[in-house]
């Protein structure tokens, strides 16, 4: 692995979508990311080891075991290593204290207590490694009255004022087409962790990241809530509109594409891009009356939409879109996740690659979201599969040998798969 | 803990923001102690220019984005202020831009060129498409990036069409990682001397790394994720009506399921063993969905959640803004913070994390255009007798 965190090492306890993202952006920068994960409770994201094989894996030869081949998990840790320890038993945890010697930092995001029960608190840790960094990304966060309410993005997309500013403008506040507050927390996260490593790197001191999701949410929302403290106007959903702007939606268009029908979406902020909408359009919406300025083209937004609909619909999405944009105007097609996966452009810039899974084999998806002119992320290793590095782990940082690790995987303290 | 002491007080960050993403990232620099200068010409900043919002004229994004830094009017297109930029150049760390097309590459300041003279700093380009690509000098906004990163395909319900994000979601996603990616650029600078370089940020891209989940359930699985229907508009797809609102309940385990049951007074449901099974509670919804939402109904938010929350069960209210703002838990985690010098008292959002030894601030309202000239003058360039002030410009 190669990138400007080469060099830094995180023992992580991470696990579904939010601290798994968080410590795969370290993990794709470069770092080496060696993730503990616990056989007795498998990552939420690799699924039940009961859990029936998708009707597509089975059609894999390779993919033999449903806990390796989820997508969930082998989206959101790229570049990890994994190990496996059972920290119920006294060998686990003092395997695990002795890997922390070897960390910069430590990163978790279970409940608040969990780390305390586990023996693992800021504290302790800082008995082991007296300059370690730990990141805890709960949900909302070490103290308060709510510090030990469970949460997962679903319930904290609703409970940081998210699901209230999505919607369609009906009233009806929505989740998003996944836990997206997830990801928020995960870019918090590793941001976080930076800048405690940064801190660091200039004084020899490590600290504790408290991120609550419900607060890097909230703070990904900022605008709205200070929209608030000022007008004491409450901020709701608006749909695919803009406070200020229109026109600013999603219209429909020709064709379908695989899964649906195609749309684009068409923004215009200043009157040069409306007048170049119109121009495009070769309709006279430029001298109704109703459209003449923003003021009303605002008031006539649903007249407005109805006649850029009633025109796109007959439109080519990409065309128009590459059309629109080459004339200044705000424009993009809606695309799924196939097309996204086959955009030219991620491809190009190395953001969508092909990685060759163990179990899943060739496949396209998500890498790095970031390009560094000097310490390029150039290879990015597929997911782990569970515990597939703890012998090299233990034998390169802990000097174990080959013998001592045959014996933990026969007393159930590390190895594969649903512990006997 | 000392609240004097900053993670970021040795930076100094040069800002070249025009977007609210980029001013986002240089804003949690600030936060994080930075010493963060705006560049900024006779008009300001562009998001000075934003709709207002307030009745003296001013807006959010320059209330909430401009905040904690410094400004320095500059006019870069004059030699003298060339010169000078090139003097805080020689000054800073990091030097962060998002005008398209370049604003340093007009001025002659490509990264290239720069790294000749300062070969330890890092400039950070955040742009709605990246560099160099055929997309970059394309316009865009969160909905274009919505659009065009898969979020809007699987957002809102099919039968109304797709949905973006909410409000500038592409914009603050994008700040933070630029701010991370910034800071892990730095790092390398200060471990090998000569190692500075360019950090090349989307907004797309940042929303595609976002979308890698539904993106890969799509090629392993061949099915590609889309939007729910109308129809499915129940618990499982997100908050339901309750006597005063709106509320998410999750019910993926077993004992989520048991003890939300006992809660809503459904002990039939509780008891009956076959709906502790998760795909025996997939196969037959008709059996207790419908009545999980009505008992569900008859309660308040605040009720529910309490009575959830003590038996653990994973669960939350849809709040609003004014509900936010008021949020015990919130208020007591010191989330919710005043500017010092502000007399209207304006409660503004905080720290997106806490660090226990070297606290996020906010400390200072948005200057005004060139509110820092003499300062940075003094304190950056020392060397004040070069540096003449006219008219609030250098």
């Amino acid at each position: 692995m190669t990138g400007p965190l080469k060099g830094i090492r995180g023992v992580v306890l991470t696990q579904a979508w939010a601290g798994s993202y968080c410590t795969e952006l370290f993990a794709m920068a470069g770092a080496d990311i060696v993730q503990l994960e616990v056989r007795k409770r498998p990552d939420s994201w690799r699924g039940m080891y009961t859990a029936p094989m998708s009707k597509s894996m089975t059609e894999i030869s390779t993919a033999r075991h449903v806990w390796n081949v989820n997508p969930n998990f082998n989206a959101v840790n790229l570049g990890k290593r994994s190990f496996t320890l059972d920290l119920s038993r006294d060998k686990g945890v003092e395997i695990f204290k002795s890997l922390v010697k070897h960390a910069d930092f430590v990163a978790e995001n279970f409940s608040p207590r969990v780390m305390g029960n586990l023996g693992f608190s800021y504290e302790e840790l800082c008995e082991i490694k007296p300059d370690i960094i730990l990141a805890s990304l709960s949900a909302y966060g070490h103290d308060g009255p709510w510090c030990n309410v469970p949460g997962i993005g679903g319930t904290i997309e609703p409970t940081s004022g998210m699901s209230a500013l999505l919607g369609y403008g009906d009233g009806v506040p929505l989740n998003s087409g996944v836990m997206y507050p997830d990801a928020v927390a995960g870019l918090y996260g590793f941001s976080g962790l930076l800048t405690a490593l940064h801190y660091r790197n200039r004084t020899g001191k490590g600290q504790f990241v408290d991120l609550s999701m419900q607060e890097a949410n909230l703070a990904n929302i900022g605008e709205a809530a200070l929209e608030y403290t000022q007008t004491k106007q409450i901020p709701n959903a608006l749909g695919n509109r803009h406070k200020i702007y229109a026109p600013h939606g999603i219209f429909p268009c020709a064709d379908s594409v695989e899964g649906g029908k195609k749309w684009i979406a068409i923004a215009t902020e200043t009157n040069a891009q409306w007048l170049a909408l119109c121009d495009i359009s070769g309709k006279s919406w430029a001298n109704n009356s109703k459209f003449i300025d923003n003021v009303l083209r605002k008031e006539n937004e649903e007249e407005l939409n109805q006649a850029i609909s009633f025109w796109t619909v007959g439109q080519d999405r990409d065309v128009l879109s590459t059309f629109l944009n080459s004339k200044g105007v705000i424009a993009a097609p809606v695309l799924n996740a196939k097309e996204v996966l086959n955009d030219p452009v991620l491809r190009s810039r190395g953001v969508i690659i092909e990685l060759d899974h163990p179990e899943v084999g060739k496949a396209s998806q998500v890498g790095a979201p970031f390009h560094f002119s000097k310490d390029k992320i150039s290879v990015v290793r597929p997911s782990p599969l569970q515990g597939e590095h703890s012998f090299e782990i233990f034998s390169e940082l802990l000097g174990m040998d080959r013998d001592e690790y045959e014996k933990l995987v026969t007393e159930n303290i590390s190895g594969e798969g649903p512990p006997e | 803990m000392n609240q004097s002491i900053k993670a970021l007080d040795d930076l100094i960050v040069l800002d070249l923001s025009t977007s609210i993403a980029a001013a986002w990232c240089t804003r949690l620099f600030a936060d994080f102690g930075a010493n963060v200068v705006m560049i900024e010409s006779p008009d300001g900043n562009p998001l000075r220019r934003a709709e207002p919002n307030n009745s003296d004229g001013s807006n959010q994004f320059t209330d909430h984005l401009l905040s904690n830094k410094k400004s320095l009017q500059l006019d870069l297109e004059s030699i003298n202020g060339r010169n000078l930029f090139i003097d805080l150049i020689a000054k800073c760390d990091v030097l962060v831009e998002s005008a398209v097309p370049s604003q340093l590459e007009k001025y002659d300041l490509g990264f290239d060129t720069l790294h000749d003279s300062f070969p330890d700093l890092v400039v950070l380009s955040l742009t709605p498409y990246g560099r160099s690509n055929e997309y970059s000098l394309a316009p865009a906004n969160s909905l274009a990036i919505a659009a065009r990163s898969g979020w809007a395909s699987i957002n809102g319900f099919e039968e109304k069409g797709p949905l973006s994000t909410s409000s500038n979601q592409s914009a603050y996603c994008s700040g933070v990682l630029a701010y991370g990616a910034a800071l892990a650029a730095v790092s390398r600078t200060k471990e090998e001397s000569g190692s500075g370089q360019y950090v090349d940020i989307s907004e797309f891209e940042v929303m595609v790394s976002n979308f890698a989940p539904p993106a890969l359930s799509s090629e392993y699985n061949g099915n590609i994720a889309k939007q729910k229907s109308i129809h499915e508009t129940n618990l499982l797809a997100g908050p339901v009506s309750v006597q005063d609102g709106h509320f998410a309940l999750t019910l993926s385990r077993a004992h989520f399921f048991r003890d939300a049951m006992m809660v809503l007074g459904l002990e039939d449901l509780a008891e009956n063993l076959d709906l502790h099974e998760m795909w025996y509670r997939m196969a037959h919804k008709d059996l207790w969905m419908g009545r999980v939402q009505d008992a569900m109904s008859e309660w308040t938010r605040e009720k529910l959640f309490d009575e959830l929350a003590l038996r653990r069960v994973v669960a939350g209210p849809v709040l609003k803004m004014n509900e936010l703002v008021e949020n015990v838990h919130l208020r007591e985690r010191g989330f919710w913070n005043f500017l010092k010098d502000d007399h209207l008292q304006i409660l503004r959002p905080g720290a997106p994390f806490k660090l226990s030894e070297t606290p996020w601030a906010l400390e200072h309202a948005a200057p005004n255009i060139g509110q820092h000239n003499e300062e940075i003058a003094h304190m950056i360039l020392q060397s004040s007798a070069t540096v003449q002030s006219r008219d609030g410009e250098i």
